[in-house]
């Protein structure tokens, strides 16, 4: 047992590692930041909503760090490209953090961060199981660079056009602000790192090539984490650093048997069994804000 | 049974603290035994223990021991339906609630007090609790309050103990010959880190003859104290370290695994 010195409450640092280890691992072998299921896990065990959410950032900080280091040994992070959705993403996490302390303060923070996690489990959820399915059933999912090629989106067409010869694009640099505002905004209100959102926001919007897609979303997520754990130490005291330690300590070293594991096993088996279980996670959710409450009364004190 | 004397010397020997009513004695020896408690990196909660003396030479009248955490706000909200989800609403505002409240007495407090002495001496926290803003239309104040003092049960922050200890229990409150008393609060981990104060009070024939408030200091100490007061005062700086520690475990990792 430790003490958290800002969460205020003493927690089993076996149990937060096991935790912190297993969701690490998990994300380590489906591919995803890992952000979306540790912020719950971490509110399921008692933590408080806002230090769970803040101080989950700096985990994802230290994952998506790692991560980099291994894509920029493979020249797949275009740094204009991360650039220009970080300037979109700080305003957005600006933004977030500020709507955070607002409706902390209104007393609805909980309700907002419940009906997002439903929607983003529910979505993210189905759209792996249907991946797996499709496999199952021998009919590839539509590939991504058939669609790629060709088609012009609405990005090749605003002004402001600008070269970003890494990813071979020429299009406007509103769409890539626009996209990084939104997921700093998410990423600072739900205490998840948003590469779940922004690699495919990436890929069908934008058109840009996989092979810089995954290292430059990891740039943009360590940018906007980073930024979030420093705005909310100043702006509303959450974050502990006890706890992003043991985080970091469990998610660093889980991550990576993850990946190890993974590597040799079907990706299809895995996100099947990865989307049943978000959309069991989902369906919590939904649960807990549909029946009608046991204990009609809330009690907001100091959080 | 030394260490018990020697409190009762120290005991006998505190001079009386103000008292909280000017007509009410403060002659009523008390103390703390655990007068700061320390909060370490081990911390899980921890037992205050107050002892006194019945100034009543033949032992008549009835103690109670109440310990209360620093007031704060508070708010309630009530769940309303809206689409067919359940989300907060109608909120109510407590200016003064006690953020921690525990009464502790020898027998049923309200065989020992009147419900006026109660409320007047603020020995339940329901009484110390005082509504800040309007009750929303079709609202009942009272059961805000009793959501309030509810809610806060469950959380171990209020409690109440009538009568004494016992093996399975180890709160409560018992009197020995002589007119000693000893009584005994376990202060959760979630309690809040801050100055409590232990109230002690006589009352016989359901009037509070005389009372002692003695001050009980809980304060982080070491490395706790030292994150705390870098998160709180240097929040940017706290920041800045959170993200370095960050950067580092990442590279850590990822020379881990190269290496390998």
């Amino acid at each position: 047992m430790i003490y958290l010195p800002i969460a205020e409450m003493p927690v089993n640092v076996l149990l937060i590692l096991l935790v912190s280890g297993g969701v690490g691992f998990v994300s380590g072998l489906v591919g995803v930041g890992g952000g979306f299921i540790m912020t719950p896990a971490l509110i399921f065990l008692g933590v408080p909503a806002p230090v769970a959410v803040a101080t989950g950032a700096s985990q994802i900080a230290a994952t998506s760090f790692s991560g980099i280091m291994t894509q920029t040994r493979r020249k797949s992070v275009d740094w204009r490209m991360g650039m220009l959705l970080s300037i979109g993403g700080i305003v957005g996490s600006a933004s977030g953090v500020w709507l955070f302390e607002r409706l902390l303060r209104l007393g609805q923070l909980d309700l907002i961060v419940s009906l997002l996690y439903l929607i983003l489990l529910a979505s993210v959820g189905f759209l792996m199981l249907r991946e797996s399915y499709h496999h199952w059933r021998g009919r590839a999912a539509k590939s991504v660079s058939i669609l790629r090629r060709p088609v012009k989106t609405v990005a090749h067409n605003l002004p402001f056009r600008m070269r970003f010869p890494r990813s071979g694009l020429y299009i406007s640099v509103l769409p890539p602000l626009g996209i990084g505002y939104a997921i700093g905004a998410l990423a600072a209100i739900m205490g998840i790192g948003g590469g779940f959102i922004l690699i495919p926001a990436m890929i069908y919007l934008l058109r840009m090539p996989t092979n810089v897609v995954i290292g430059t979303s990891l740039f943009q997520v360590l940018i906007i984490t980073s930024l979030i754990v420093i705005m909310q130490s100043a702006a509303t005291q959450t974050v502990d650093l006890v706890l992003a330690g043991l985080l970091m300590l469990g998610g660093v070293v889980g991550a990576q048997l993850g990946a190890r594991l993974g590597a040799g096993m079907k990706s299809e088996h895995i996100r099947g069994v990865m989307g049943a279980l978000l959309l069991a996670a989902s369906a919590k959710f939904l649960w807990d804000l549909v029946i009608p409450p046991a204990e009609p009364y809330v009690l907001r004190g100091l959080w | 049974m030394k260490r018990l004397a020697a409190l009762l010397a120290l005991v006998l020997l505190s001079t009386g603290a103000s008292a909280q009513t000017p007509d009410v004695a403060s002659d009523l020896p008390a103390a703390v035994v655990e007068e700061q408690i320390a909060v370490s990196s081990d911390y899980r909660g921890s037992f205050v223990t107050v002892f006194g003396v019945n100034p009543d030479r033949r032992g008549r009248g009835d103690i109670v021991v109440v310990m209360r955490g620093p007031p704060e706000s508070a708010t309630v909200m009530r769940k309303r339906r809206v689409f067919g989800l359940w989300i907060n609403g109608d909120p109510v505002r407590f200016s003064e609630a006690p953020s921690f409240f525990a009464v502790l007495s020898n027998r049923p407090l309200r065989s020992i007090a009147s419900p006026q002495a109660i409320w007047r001496y603020e020995l339940d926290p329901a009484a110390s609790a005082q509504l800040a803003s309007a009750v929303p239309a079709g609202g009942d104040p009272s059961a805000y309050r009793a959501a309030l003092v509810r809610l806060r049960r469950a959380q171990g922050l209020y409690q109440d103990y009538a009568g004494r200890a016992t093996p399975d229990r180890r709160g409560g409150l018992t009197m020995y010959e002589g007119g000693l008393f000893r009584a005994e609060v376990r202060l959760p981990a979630n309690a809040p880190i801050a100055q409590y104060h232990a109230d002690t009070y006589l009352f016989r024939d359901g009037r509070l003859i005389s009372a002692q408030r003695i001050p009980v200091m809980i304060e982080r100490v070491g490395f706790e104290r030292r994150i705390h007061d870098l998160a709180t005062q240097f929040g940017w700086f706290y920041g800045v370290l959170t993200v370095l520690l960050a950067l580092a475990a990442g590279w850590g990792a990822a020379l881990l695994f190269r290496r390998t």
